[in-house]
């Protein structure tokens, strides 16, 4: 139980820790409207609706050893801890980049114009404006996908094909409990699981308040 | 200081207008008030002076858009702090003495949320100022506070203008702050129509439109029926006129206007000056209403609807009751006489 748990966590962290990196800038770029904004949002948001094994069924076929990545030259990630993170990193994607998007939306860009007209260059404005306003739905974003990725299920047994020892996680070490009858360990397992999503959470919802309450006390008239 | 600026985005306008001590930018909304203060600010691309390519960064103004913008992280005493660049305890000092001026001094540690409408409009006045600006924008500064409010920063605004010397454009669609003006630029559809002291303005604006943006709620169309005694006459709806104007073609169209301060009940217990007998017309009255401290009255005379202000003292000796008839004056030198214009397409042009 216990290296499936810490397989479990060190996905989640590193899954976290891409979506923060790759996340951000994008939500960042997508916060005002272009043309094809409305396609490249629904492409990122697509895991949504999608079934978690067509996602990982493609990425199986795309990290396999026949896959394009591997006819390159690179190795092939299906079954290994990098291909579980690139799978549950694109799953969780839609949970952060959407507290990441209404984080940067939230931003009065008039706000970031008297910040100028007050003398603050770009890396004043990013660190003394930018980021305090935008902080907690960065966290309370990355804290969603950390939750997401903590409990994903499908892709990682289609792309990691849960062997224990090696990329068995959480989720599916719980599934084979329950496949094998062991119903005590099953309900030992879940209720961790429980705990641990309900604290995160709880977590998320309290970082929601303070970031509502920090942005809004603008009193502009129409 | 002299402004000389072709914007060409968000709206397309030409402007050049003078800004001397306190000067008022007066204009309905949609006029290009605030776009004429963001190119000021260098928030807005425009060619022309002053500051011709300097970043809002590096310009010497302090700039107070609408609705304030605090920032809603920091204390008041931060969000001065902000635009100072005197860092340490020396910039402390002097972002508090700041508040101090504006009467803050005990709400330095509150933030935004916790202070009220008018202390936050205060804050951001103390934070316009921190740099020593040559020149204060400010937008609407009044629009969202209340009666009282909108007094006390009307009041701190005037004070310290005048105390540091720093000059200001005010932009605003209110034309009793643009009375408290030492200048005042009315802009009206991206243009300068007429700029000047505040009296000239008010008192005798040279066209229509101006005449209706500071205020004049009686414009009565009419012609030009002679010339006498170095004034002209002029027939309306309610009869002849008599003003004092240079001379007009007989039969010209025109539009004859007073300002509802200005009209005047007959006393009747008092002779009436001779000279003043053709411009008395007998009306009745339609409604008499207060409208602050003052008294709104609507007299109808025939064919025209007068609108009339009175301080409530002169009610109180004249004690107007709806519904009586009674006599009013349009004393020659408060008539004006304005070219017609065509109409304004959208109605919300003509101040309510």
């Amino acid at each position: 139980m216990i290296p499936a748990f810490l397989l479990s966590l060190k996905l989640a962290l590193a899954s976290a820790g891409l979506l923060l990196l790759l996340g951000t800038p994008l939500a960042y770029l997508l916060r005002r409207p272009f043309p094809g904004r409305a396609l490249v949002e629904s492409v990122l948001l697509l895991p949504l609706a999608l079934p978690p094994t067509v996602l990982g069924f493609y990425l199986l076929l795309a990290l396999g050893p026949e896959g394009p990545l591997a006819r390159l030259g690179a190795a092939p990630l299906a079954f290994t801890f990098p291909g579980m993170v690139i799978g549950a990193t694109l799953f969780s994607f839609p949970f952060a980049f959407t507290a990441y998007r209404e984080a940067f939306r939230a931003l009065d860009p008039e706000l970031l114009a008297t910040a100028r007209t007050l003398g603050a260059g770009p890396a004043k404005r990013f660190f003394r404006v930018v980021l305090p306003l935008v902080w907690p739905g960065l966290v309370s974003g990355t804290l969603l996908g950390f939750a997401h990725a903590l409990g994903e299920f499908g892709v990682v047994l289609m792309v990691g094909g849960n062997i224990p020892g090696k990329t068995q996680v959480a989720s599916t070490y719980l599934y084979d409990l329950v496949e094998s009858l062991d119903f005590a360990a099953a309900n030992r397992a879940s209720l961790i699981l429980l705990a641990v999503a309900f604290g995160l959470v709880l977590l998320v919802r309290s970082l929601e308040e303070r970031w509502r309450f920090a942005t809004a006390s603008d009193d502009r008239s129409p | 200081m002299e402004v000389r600026y072709r914007i060409r985005r968000p709206v397309a306008l030409t402007v050049g207008f003078s800004i001397r001590g306190f000067t008022a930018l007066l204009g309905p909304s949609g006029a290009g008030k605030t776009t004429v203060l963001k190119a000021l600010a260098g928030l807005v691309p425009a060619e022309g002076t002053p500051f011709a390519g300097l970043p809002p960064e590096r310009r010497p103004i302090g700039y107070l858009p609408q609705g304030h913008l605090l920032f809603p992280h920091l204390t008041a005493l931060e969000n001065v702090r902000f635009g100072l660049g005197t860092p340490g305890e020396a910039g402390r000092r002097r972002a508090l003495a700041l508040l101090e001026r504006f009467g803050l001094a005990d709400k330095a540690d509150r933030r935004p949320h916790r202070l009220s409408g008018g202390e936050r409009q205060r804050v951001a006045l103390a934070r316009a100022l921190a740099r020593d600006p040559e020149l204060l924008l400010l937008d609407e500064p009044t629009a969202s506070l209340d009666a009282p409010a909108r007094r006390g920063v009307l009041e701190a605004l005037l004070e310290v203008v005048a105390e540091l010397g720093v000059r200001a454009l005010v932009a605003t669609h209110d034309p009793e702050l643009a009375q408290a003006a030492d200048r005042v630029v009315v802009l009206y559809r991206g243009r300068v129509l007429e700029e000047g002291d505040p009296r000239t303005v008010y008192t005798r604006p040279r066209s229509l439109t101006v005449a209706r943006l500071t205020g004049f709620e009686n414009l009565f169309p009419g012609r030009v029926e002679g010339i006498d005694q170095g004034g002209l006459w002029v027939a309306t709806a309610a009869g002849r006129f008599w003003l004092e104007a240079p001379p007009r073609p007989p039969g010209t169209p025109v539009v004859l206007g007073i300002r509802p301060e200005e009209v005047l009940f007959v006393r009747e217990d008092r002779p009436l000056a001779p000279a003043l007998a053709p411009n008395v017309r007998t009306g009745r009255l339609l409604s008499v209403r207060p409208r602050g401290a003052q008294v709104a009255v609507r007299v109808a005379l025939s064919g025209l609807t007068l609108r009339v202000l009175l301080p409530r003292h002169v009610q109180d000796r004249l004690d107007l009751v709806a519904g009586e008839t009674r006599r009013v004056v349009l004393k020659p030198r408060y008539l004006q006489l304005f070219s017609p214009e065509e109409a304004p397409s959208d109605s919300s042009d003509s101040p309510s």
